[in-house]
């Protein structure tokens, strides 16, 4: 599997159209992908930011990417997240996120994701995701 | 501090929802159900292109996360006098249940907590109707900005928030 192969199977979930983000690097534990601005991402109408639940949603989808394999054949579920918002969103600019596995057992997986836009050294928001593997 | 009773509470819940008309509070359609003292419930009609399916039966947990950010902050403007800026230090949440419905989502959302700089909150999200068995739990904490004391208002607020 590539990142194109999983671009296509993200395109048959309703909610990651939604997001409308591409998957733009893929390696064994690492999902990088990136999101263009669109206004129903907004969370402050006035500033023009992102809405920190679609941060949120975004940083969460690219970390179950990273368990395509499971994401594919059984649904991967989701058991909690934590996230730390670092730094104010930029508005009309593009969000990334890099998800890498930090531990991945029999039953359970660990992934820590950021999100980013101009600079990779200036994260938007940070976060640990579980997932249930069974 | 000028307390405020729960029928203005609840219009400023239902004046903040309707008047958006744009971002993802706008594509949520959220709707006021109560607003009291202990905390602000707000209803999301069910919505497919929230969903992980293409039958539009399971809703993803991005969308519960949203929904519960969105609350706290509704909350945080009822319950904290002054506010000039409120930004969202982290976020929380625990998926309890695969929140798989066609019902409407339901959350409630509470400040238990302020202090001149920080603000605690937490809620939970359900499904109307059936058993009410909740679907996800959240908290977060907020860093908060005090203005002078005076008529607070919402826009200033919402403009400075991050």
């Amino acid at each position: 599997m590539n990142a194109a192969d999983l671009q296509t199977r993200c395109a048959r979930v309703p909610f990651f159209r939604f997001l409308d983000f591409s998957v733009t690097e893929m390696t064994n534990d690492c999902v990088v992908a990136s999101m263009p601005f669109a206004e129903r991402h907004i969370g402050n109408p006035v500033l023009d930011t992102y809405h920190g639940g679609i941060i949120s949603s975004f940083m969460e989808a690219a970390a179950s990417l990273c368990l395509f394999d499971d994401w594919e054949q059984k649904r991967l579920k989701p058991i909690n997240l934590s996230v730390d918002f670092l730094r104010p969103s930029l508005p009309g600019k593009t969000l990334n996120a890099r998800a890498v596995i930090s531990r991945r057992g029999r039953r359970t997986a660990s992934i820590e994701a950021i999100a980013w836009q101009e600079d990779v050294a200036k994260p938007v928001a940070a976060g640990r995701f579980h997932f249930l593997l069974v | 501090m000028t307390e405020i009773d729960d029928a203005a509470r609840f219009e400023r819940v239902a004046r903040f929802l309707s008047t958006r008309r744009k971002g993802l509070i706008a594509a949520m359609n959220l709707k006021p159900e109560r607003a009291d003292r202990h905390g602000v419930v707000i209803r999301m009609p069910h919505n497919p292109d929230f969903c992980v399916d293409e039958e539009g039966t399971l809703l993803h947990g991005g969308i519960l996360t949203a929904l519960l950010d969105t609350s706290f902050g509704m909350v945080n403007f009822l319950a904290i006098e002054d506010v000039q800026t409120m930004a969202t230090l982290d976020l929380r949440v625990e998926y309890l249940r695969p929140a798989q419905s066609r019902a409407d989502v339901m959350v409630f959302a509470e400040c238990y907590r302020q202090t001149r700089h920080i603000a605690f909150c937490s809620g939970k999200v359900w499904f109307d109707g059936a058993s009410g068995e909740e679907v996800a739990r959240g908290a977060a904490s907020f860093a908060l900005t005090r203005g002078e004391s005076g008529p607070r208002s919402m826009l200033g607020a919402e403009a400075a928030a991050l």
